[in-house]
């Protein structure tokens, strides 16, 4: 079953802090991710199915997959001297990729690919204790052309659909956004003008709009990691989105909400 | 779908060039030859000698006017400043 829907911020900043970033601003998005770990204690949850978008780590220009289903035994991941292992939930893992297809969605899966950071960073801030295991689900959003946003949403129905079946009690975890453009002349200058908007329109129940919205405008807004929400909003329909925190930083908008499901 | 300006379908003739900037970011041992020796590094991946001067000055300007996908340029960029100046970020 479907016990809980979260969207977390993973800027590396985060976790790393370097000098360039606001401190107090660090510790409320990190008092805003404490909120969500309490959430999953309090939830029971059995497993973390995270969907987030591989920063071109498991998967370069070799092999560039739409959406994908991790489903191996485990997952590790590095960044500089953090390290990160999670054991995969493989029954819901397997359940995932294997009814995923049979409901016409060609989703590639890896036994052994690398872990980016866009899943551990909000897993090392809202880990419950104890921990559980994880199945990351991964969403191209760096890699033209990017599956649609209608796709995302239509992939995150099915999601929800295969999840409130099982037997696990399972929380789903968007990871990334909002506004940010690394590696562009726009890194220092989001559009949190449009982040806002996006969150009244989901404090509203209005999560179904973010489907509508094209692939050229998430990119022109520095939203291309929406669709890791879209398909969660997919999952949890028309639900009035809580904002615990929108902290707009110099270079990116981080945002920790939770849905009703 | 077509006219995304931030982030571009990269071009494959690029593609060796993205490989390199891949390697930096996420290949630590790669990383570690590359400070110690990037030239030859860049004869390791057969990079062309434009390519690889871009590399060498770090010109995100002419990494990106050569294909290389911003994203990538970004963070290789800032590993290696990771690794340069460790003691400006405070880890925890």
């Amino acid at each position: 079953m479907l016990v809980g829907a979260f969207a977390c911020a993973h800027t590396p900043q985060l976790l790393a802090r370097p000098s360039t970033e606001d401190r107090d601003l660090v510790l409320r998005v990190h008092a805003a991710f404490a909120r969500v770990k309490r959430r999953l204690e309090t939830l029971r949850a059995d497993a973390i199915a995270i969907v987030a978008g591989d920063h071109v780590e498991a998967f370069f220009l070799d092999a560039v997959p739409a959406l994908a289903v991790y489903v191996g035994a485990e997952c590790s991941g590095t960044f500089g001297r953090y390290r990160y292992r999670f054991p995969i939930h493989e029954p819901l893992a397997r359940a995932i990729v294997e009814q995923g297809v049979e409901r016409g969605f060609d989703l590639f899966y890896t036994q052994h690919a690398p872990l980016d950071y866009a899943f551990y960073v909000p897993l090392h801030f809202t880990m419950p204790e104890p921990a559980v295991p994880i199945v990351p689900l991964h969403v191209n959003v760096y890699l033209p052309p990017q599956p649609t946003p209608r796709r995302c949403y239509e992939w995150g129905r099915a999601l929800g659909e295969i999840l409130r079946a099982r037997p696990e009690r399972v929380v789903l975890m968007a990871s990334g956004g909002m506004s940010h453009f690394p590696g562009t002349d726009r890194y220092a200058s989001p559009e949190f003008e449009y982040d806002r908007r996006l969150l009244d329109a989901l404090k509203a129940g209005h999560g179904r709009e973010l489907a509508a919205i094209t692939g050229e405008e998430l990119d022109k807004m520095g939203n291309v990691e929406l669709r890791t929400w879209t398909t969660l909003l997919g999952a949890v329909g028309e639900g009035k989105a809580d904002v615990y925190c929108y902290e707009p930083s110099w270079h990116h908008g981080n945002a920790v909400v939770e849905w009703p499901v | 779908m077509t006219d995304q300006p931030h982030y571009r379908f990269p071009p494959a003739s690029a593609y060796r060039l993205n490989r390199c900037l891949f390697a930096l970011k996420s290949d630590d041992a790669f990383r570690a030859r590359f400070l110690k020796d990037a030239r030859a590094t860049m004869s390791e991946l057969e990079l062309d000698a434009d390519d690889a001067a871009a590399v060498v000055r770090g010109d995100r300007d002419a990494l990106l006017a050569r294909g290389a996908h911003p994203y990538l340029v970004f963070m290789a960029d800032l590993r290696l400043r990771m690794e340069r100046e460790p003691v400006s970020f405070e880890f925890f």
